[in-house]
Formats: structure tokens, C-alpha cells, sequence
């Protein structure tokens, strides 16, 4: 063996070394989910599936006066348009919240975690190769489906901001990946990670307002769901592309929690989960699984 | 020659739920390391013997930073475990028991390369060691295959190359050779050998005796937490030098087994069960050359049967069995009688 | 039976040591039934309060019995085969001498004593809401779920073969199946909904799954067999069409069982995922 570029130094990488984490994280993610083609495919569908049932629910329910009646309670006619944007918005914090809330998970199942922590590599850089990943994911899903659903329910996406509701989605991201980092701190502690994810995806898109405005809650859980940032992000994305008022009546106020909730989510999720992923580490190891 | 690992009174406690029968779970403390010491030195394979639940893997994982010790220090080429976490990283390569470390999607030099950019291993650096690893353990049939298809053999073979791949001066591996099969197995101590030669300081792991008989310069002996014993494998069989051992073949009723303890200069007597029902039955004497008439005339008069009887020299085994009444194997095959008044201490 | 009851009990057993997720799935069933009220709200004529649609809430909240014992079933009896796999213990389970039809009928009785509760609990959300339900013919109506469960656990077995098959593609295609039928059997919303989307889909895609007759019989029956439902075909013809799927469905969904297990043992890969 080459005495070439022994352990000692490699603690401290300079910046090219980290950027190659990040890269090679990225790319080995990329990999094993080309490998998973059906999983890929599944995404780009499933918001499409689950804007149909609200959908062929309200059609039931209103009939022909379907359009009439949803305009009265929303603001808009268009409750196709209105269902396939929540839909995919969800599909995007759902995938957020799996593939970084839970990628510590993961690794614990598949018996890489422990190799993981053995690496010097500092888990930031691994886990922004993991965001980027996880982000890359979302977005496609979202443009895939939004454009499928478009076809399927005979729906014109350019009518509104396109562009506009892509730039709250970016936003938007960022409060997001802090909300999976305490989801994450969260599945660490607890074993059984499974149900708690099920369960809570069906909270956030609760609070979301997947398929209806939020404005139809009780006063104090309107409150709860419009300060939650997934929420603030749907209504305005839906503001945007359907030409309706936001939430909190004007677009200033919706930007400024939004831009708030970027700064201080994030800072605040990621303190959480390094700060009990070294708690964990004390009490029984990261392999524990 | 200076130490490149250092233990000072390492000790971890776990504390688990203890679920009984009947009864509300209890809060149940274990303590898995008790004031562990010692030190390795450069160039030198230390091997860490004892059975299953000995603390060996915890105290492994308290090295690789995996695990945070309840107290104590320890330090790896020089770095503190506590402080240092990334630089104590940098100086291991490591190797875990039944490691899994591999994603089943990826080809094996897939997850060499990905592994390898974790420990910051330059890209070109990373392409012609994988090549080199892939011929030195001789995975190149299968190297490019995803993890998915090997057999179990194949996944220790490349999670032993992870383990080579940032080329660090401290080696640590823990019961590398758990599942492959017996010619893979003595190839692959023959690279921990030479690894060693090349100049590594590997710290090696494993229950089984001869393993650390073959490879380690020294030897330390761990049961319930603590060392119990620690030399290079021929002090350690030197200090039974005063006991003889004899090894039994046959069938042995306890009334037999509790005669023998009875004789005056039996120091332990342990019980293997093996196939077909038979016993094998290892007495620790004090010169045994003279008091084997009695020990016969104890067993056959009290319904043994003696099919084999062989004296032979101390192995490190036998070094457990005398500071612990027990063997190395795991427990629900032993089947122990101890003298009470001798049995178990150094 | 001692087969049967000791499986079951390690069931039993082994879900009461989560208590998380027990509590998860009746959050679950919860928020998932809200969130369908909610999103029907934003349709009702203004003014229009929610006890005016007792009888379309039967038809949502009862087709989502269906769907719940159905998912189940895919998930509890047809997935559980690859959890085994992954878990490694399904070749334990094969090298030991009990029956492997006790293994699978023990498992669907504690599932099925799960969905049940939770199938309760739903409608009881429901019924809260909007201010009762109807729940007329209930013996009829339990006779037709009875056979229904039947014919679901049929495609349960099915799936519990393919599983050894396909490994970890049995996931994405259980999902798939899940979500057929959660829309192409209308089990949340009435078959109208579709006929008005696509005639041609209820026609020609709807009525030839026996899953949309349990689904219509079932629910029809319950909110009293008002004008247009059952919306499929009349029930003379509904309830036998439900009957013969619960009678062939688990014969056939064993025997296709029974055939992959033996062809996964025949080529050595049952312990493989």
C-alpha cells in the first residue's frame, strides 16, 4: 500500500474536500434511486391520485354547481387547479420531510450509520449532499405531477404565476428543511419511527390545507396551521397561481413570515438535531436501531 | 515505543428497561466497561479475547467515537476521544462485528469510492487504491456487482476493504473473520499480518483463541467489563505454568464432575458440551501428573465414562477458564463447576 | 388451532409493544376523515349546513370501511410476508413445523380485529360531525362486509405470494393497488362522481372489479338504499357477484399463494430480499 494521504490531516479537509462530501453523497444518492425506477415513477403520480379524490368528492357533492359552490367558500372556481397545486406542494414537504427527517433512520436500517459516523467528514456536508438530493427530488415530483395533473383534469397551468409560485416554493424550502431536521432530532429518540411519519404526514397536510382553505378551521387552529410554514407556503403558491388573497389578506405579510420562518426555522431545527444526536450517541450508541 | 492508543479507566453504563413476567419494568443498569487501562503500542497487533457480552464491541465503539464513555479518556495516535472526535476518525480505519455498513444498491466500488470521499481520500487517490484493494483481497469478480447480489462473505470482504481505504495507521477490527469461511478466513489474517508488517497498529477483536494465538503480539483478556489478563500469549500461558490442564473425552454425570472437584489440587474443572450428547471435560491442576490416579478413580467410580484423556499445554482458553471458571463459548453451552474458594481470580 | 392462537398471540404481542404506532393509526384514521369532511365542506351550497349530508357522509365514511379493511389486508397480511423477509425471519418461520395456513389465518384475525376498531371508530368521528349517520339493513349489510373480507383477504393471499416473488417491487405495487381501487372502486365518493368524469370508466373499468360491487352493496344497504344506489346494478344481482368473490377469492388466492411459496423453496431464494 502507497503511504500516500495517511489519516493524520485529513481531520481538517480544505473546502475541495468538503465539496467532494457533498458531491459524492449526492451522486451515490442519485445512483441507488435510479436503481429504484418504479419508486420515481410512484412519485411523480401519487399527487396526482390524491388530488382526483377531493376532486371526484366534490363533484358528488356539488354536482354540477361544483365550480359555483367552491367559489363561494375559496374564492375560486378552478377547484381542480386548486386541489392538484395542494397536492403537489404536500407531495414536496412529504418528500422533504422522509428523505431528511429520516435519512438518519435510514442509515440506522440499512447498518450505514455507524460507517457514516466513523468517517471524519463533518455530518453537515453529508447532510447538504443529502438536501440537495432530497430537494432535487421534491422539485421534480412537483413540476412532473403538476404538469400531469394539468393533462389529466384538462387544467391550464399558465392562467396564474407559474413563475411566482415557483419562487414562494424555493422560499418556501428553506423553513421546510429546518421542520425536518426536528422531525429528524424527533425519530431519533423515538423507535418507532414508521408510524409516527405516517401519522404526521397526515398532520402536516391537515394543517396545510391540502384540500380546503384554512380559513374553514376553528379560530385557534387557524392560527396554529397559518403560522406553520408548509401552510403559508401552500396558500401563497395557490394565491399565485389562482389570482386569490392570501391567508393574511396581503402578499407583504404572507413574504415577511415566510422570509422570518427561513432565518429561524432552519437555525433552530439543525441546533435540535445535532444537540440530540449527541445525546443519543452518549446514551446507547448511533447503531442502535 | 510510544503508545498510539491509550485507555485510562474507561468505564460506560447503559441503563435498559428490564421487561418481566408479572411485574412493572424496571429501570435496570448495566455496566458494560469498568475501569478499563491499557495501552497499544505502534506496529504492534493487540488482540481483545473473551466471550459475547465481555464489553469488547463497547469498548471498540468508545474508540471510534461511536459511543460516548460514561468516564475515563482515551486517546488514538494522540488525539482525545472527547475532544478530537474528527482527528481520532481520520487516524482509524475500522471494521465493526456483522458489519452491515454497505448500500445494498450501490456496487462494491461504489461504496468504496463513497466511503472513501467521507474520509476526504482524493478522488484519483481513491480510483487506483480500489484497484489495488480489489486485488489485494482478491474482489474483483464481483467488485462491480451492486451489494445486493454478494453473499455474506463477499460483504465482510468489502466492508474489511472499507476499512483499508483511507489508509490509516490504526487498524480496528472487530471479529473480522465472524463469517467467512475457513481458507478466506487465514487469507485474511495473513493481510492483517502483513498490514501490520507495512506498519499498522491494528487492534483486533475475537472469541476465538487460536485466532489470537496466530496474530496478536499481545493479548488482553476481557469478561463482564474489565481486563482480567493482559500479555503476549505465551506470558499469559507461562503464568498457568504451575496448573496442568487435562482435556477429557466422554460422559461425565455430575456426581463425577462434583467428585473431581473434590480432589485435593484441582484448581477448575469446566464442562463443553459437544455432539451426540457427549462431554468434554477440561480439569486445571496443580501438577496433575500426580494426582491423575485419583482423578480417574474419582470420575469412573461415580458412573464416567472415559473415552479420550489428553494432557496438553495451556492455551489462552485455558487462561480464561482460570480466571473465570468458564469458556470462551457462549454461555447456554456451558456447563461449569467451580471450586468456590479459587475459582475465578487472576 | 394451537397453531393458530399461539400466532395470533404473538400478534397480538408484538403489536401491543408499540404503542406508538397504536396510538398513530387512530390519529391517523382521524385527521384522514377530517380531512375528507373539510375538503367536502368546501363544496356544500352556501348556507347549506353539514347534517343536510348524512346520507352522502354514509356513502364517504362506509366505502372508507371498505378501503380500510382492503388496505389492510394488502398491507397486514399480503405485505407482512416481506417484512419477514427483511426482517430475516421468514425462514425461521418456514423451518418450523407449523402450519403455514395457521400462520396466515392468524394474522388476519388480528387484523381484522384492528381494521374493526378502527373502521368503528371512524364512523363514529363521522356520525359526531355531521350529526348521525343512517345505518339501515345492518344484518344484510354485515352479511355482504362479512363475504367482502372474505374476498379481500383472497387478494391478500395473492399478494402475499407475489411478495416473495417480487420483493422490494411488492411495495410500489401493493401502493398501485391501494390506489386503483381507492379510485377506480369509488370508495370515497359515489360512482356518479365518476360516471360524470368518464362514463366509459365505470362501464368498462368499475364494473368488471368485483371490489366496486362490495363497495356499492355494502354502503348502499347502510344508508338505506335511497333513489340511484346501488349504483352499479341492482342488488339481486350485487349481493351474489359479492357472494361468489368471497367464496373463490381465497381459494384461489391461497392456492396462487401456496404455488409461489413452493417455487420460491423450489429455487432457494424464500429467505432472500
Amino acid at each position: 500500500m502507497e503511504g500516500h494521504s495517511h489519516g493524520f490531516g485529513l481531520a481538517s479537509p480544505s473546502w475541495r474536500a468538503n465539496l467532494d462530501v457533498v458531491v459524492t453523497v449526492l451522486i451515490a444518492r442519485l445512483k441507488v434511486i435510479s436503481r429504484y425506477k418504479g419508486s420515481l415513477v410512484m412519485e411523480m403520480f401519487l399527487p396526482v391520485v390524491f388530488a382526483a379524490m377531493p376532486i371526484l368528492l366534490g363533484v358528488a357533492v356539488g354536482g354540477a354547481n361544483a365550480g359555483q359552490y367552491f367559489q363561494a367558500n375559496t374564492g375560486t372556481s378552478n377547484f381542480k387547479l386548486y386541489m392538484l397545486i395542494g397536492a403537489c406542494t404536500f407531495s414536496v414537504v412529504s418528500i422533504m420531510l422522509w428523505l431528511v427527517g429520516y435519512w438518519i433512520r435510514r442509515e440506522q436500517e440499512t447498518g450505514t450509520l455507524e460507517s457514516i459516523y466513523l468517517a471524519p467528514a463533518r455530518q453537515v456536508y453529508v447532510l447538504t449532499g443529502v438536501t440537495i438530493y432530497s430537494l432535487l427530488r421534491a422539485l421534480l415530483a412537483f413540476l412532473v405531477s403538476l404538469v400531469i395533473g394539468s393533462i389529466v383534469f384538462g387544467v391550464n397551468l399558465l392562467e396564474g404565476n407559474v413563475l411566482g409560485a415557483i419562487g414562494i416554493l424555493m422560499l418556501g424550502l428553506l423553513p421546510l428543511w429546518g421542520l425536518s431536521m426536528l422531525f429528524g432530532a424527533f425519530i431519533m429518540r423515538v423507535k418507532e419511527a414508521n408510524s409516527v411519519i405516517n401519522v404526521m404526514t397526515w398532520v402536516v397536510s391537515f394543517l396545510m390545507g391540502v384540500f380546503f382553505p384554512i380559513a374553514m378551521f376553528p379560530p385557534l387552529l387557524q392560527w396554529v396551521a397559518a403560522i406553520f410554514p408548509p401552510t403559508i407556503m401552500n396558500d401563497a403558491m395557490r394565491a399565485s397561481m389562482l389570482n386569490l388573497s392570501t391567508f393574511f389578506g396581503s402578499w407583504y405579510i404572507s413574504l415577511a413570515v415566510m422570509f422570518a420562518a427561513a432565518l429561524t426555522v432552519p437555525l433552530v431545527g439543525y441546533g435540535v438535531f445535532t444537540f440530540t444526536g449527541r445525546s443519543v450517541r452518549r446514551k446507547e450508541g448511533v447503531g442502535q436501531y | 515505543m510510544s503508545s498510539i492508543i491509550k485507555v485510562e479507566k474507561l468505564s460506560k453504563t447503559f441503563e435498559s428497561k428490564e421487561r418481566k413476567k408479572g411485574q412493572r419494568r424496571k429501570l435496570k443498569t448495566v455496566q458494560a466497561l469498568k475501569d478499563v487501562s491499557f495501552e497499544i503500542d505502534e506496529n504492534e497487533i493487540f488482540g481483545l479475547l473473551g466471550p459475547n457480552g465481555a464489553g469488547k464491541t463497547t469498548l471498540i465503539k468508545c474508540l471510534t467515537t461511536l459511543l460516548l464513555p460514561s468516564s475515563g479518556k482515551a486517546w488514538v495516535n494522540g488525539y482525545s476521544v472527547l475532544d478530537e472526535e474528527d482527528s481520532v476518525r481520520a487516524s482509524i480505519g475500522c471494521m465493526l462485528m456483522g458489519d452491515r455498513g454497505l448500500y445494498w444498491k450501490l456496487t462494491g466500488r461504489e461504496n468504496l469510492d463513497y466511503f472513501g470521499a467521507l474520509y476526504h481520500v482524493p478522488k484519483a487517490v481513491r480510483r487506483d487504491r480500489i484497484d489495488k484493494l480489489a486485488d489485494l483481497l482478491h474482489v474483483k469478480d464481483f467488485i462491480d456487482r451492486t451489494v445486493e447480489t454478494y453473499s455474506s462473505g463477499q460483504k465482510m470482504l468489502v466492508a474489511f476493504a472499507k476499512s483499508l481505504i483511507n489508509d490509516a495507521p490504526i487498524l480496528i477490527l472487530d471479529e473480522p473473520t465472524v463469517t467467512l469461511d475457513v481458507p478466506t478466513a487465514r487469507e485474511l489474517r495473513t493481510i492483517v499480518k502483513e498490514l501490520n508488517e507495512s506498519g499498522k497498529a491494528i487492534l483486533y477483536t475475537t472469541h476465538l483463541m487460536h485466532e489470537a494465538e496466530e496474530l496478536c503480539n499481545r493479548v488482553a483478556i476481557m469478561d463482564h467489563g474489565e481486563i482480567i489478563a493482559l500479555g503476549t500469549p505465551s506470558e499469559l500461558k507461562t503464568s498457568l505454568a504451575l496448573d496442568d490442564t487435562l482435556d477429557l473425552d466422554g460422559v461425565f454425570p455430575a456426581k463425577a464432575v462434583e467428585a473431581v472437584r473434590a480432589v485435593g489440587g484441582v484448581t477448575q474443572v469446566a464442562m463443553k458440551s459437544k455432539n451426540g450428547g457427549k462431554t468434554s471435560l477440561s480439569i486445571i491442576s496443580r501438577s496433575g501428573g500426580t494426582i491423575l490416579p485419583q482423578i480417574i478413580e474419582a470420575l469412573t467410580h461415580n458412573g464416567a465414562t472415559i473415552e479420550q484423556l489428553r494432557p496438553k499445554t495451556a492455551t489462552l482458553e485455558d487462561v480464561f477458564i482460570a480466571k473465570t471458571g468458564r469458556t470462551l463459548d457462549v454461555d447456554t453451552r456451558q456447563i461449569v463447576v467451580q471450586r468456590g474458594e479459587s475459582g475465578g481470580g487472576p | 388451532m394451537h397453531t393458530f392462537l399461539d400466532m395470533s398471540w404473538k400478534t397480538i404481542l408484538e403489536y401491543s409493544r408499540y404503542p406508538v404506532a397504536f396510538i398513530a393509526m387512530f390519529a391517523q384514521i382521524f385527521l384522514i376523515v377530517f380531512m375528507f369532511i373539510f375538503a367536502t365542506m368546501a363544496f356544500r351550497a352556501p348556507g347549506e349546513g353539514l347534517s343536510n349530508q348524512s346520507t352522502f357522509a354514509g356513502v364517504m365514511i362506509y366505502g372508507t370501511v371498505t378501503n380500510l379493511l382492503l388496505s389492510f389486508t394488502l398491507w397486514d397480511v399480503g405485505f407482512s410476508i416481506r417484512e419477514e423477509q427483511v426482517r430475516g425471519t421468514l425462514e425461521s418461520l418456514y423451518l418450523s413445523p407449523a402450519r403455514k395456513f395457521a400462520n396466515l389465518v392468524s394474522r388476519v384475525f388480528v387484523v381484522l380485529l384492528w381494521t374493526g376498531v378502527m373502521c368503528v371508530f371512524a364512523v363514529l368521528v363521522v356520525a359526531a360531525v355531521v350529526g348521525g349517520l343512517p345505518f339501515d339493513n345492518a344484518l344484510l349489510a354485515t352479511v355482504v362486509l362479512g363475504f367482502s373480507i372474505s374476498g379481500f383477504l383472497g387478494i391478500g393471499f395473492i399478494f402475499a405470494g407475489l411478495t416473495i416473488k417480487l420483493k422490494e417491487s411488492a411495495q410500489l405495487l401493493v401502493n398501485g393497488v391501494q390506489f386503483f381501487f381507492m379510485i377506480f372502486s369509488a370508495q370515497f365518493f359515489p360512482f356518479a362522481a365518476l360516471r360524470s368524469i368518464s362514463p366509459a370508466i365505470v362501464d368498462y373499468v368499475s364494473a368488471w372489479l368485483p371490489v366496486s360491487y362490495c363497495v356499492d352493496a355494502f354502503r348502499s344497504l347502510l344508508v338505506g338504499l335511497p333513489a340511484g344506489y346501488p349504483e352499479l346494478a341492482p342488488l339481486s344481482v350485487e349481493i351474489p357477484i359479492v357472494v361468489v368473490f368471497g367464496i373463490v377469492s381465497p381459494i384461489v388466492g391461497y392456492l396462487i399463494y401456496k404455488r409461489a411459496e413452493r417455487s420460491a423453496r423450489r429455487q432457494g431464494n424464500l429467505g432472500e430480499y
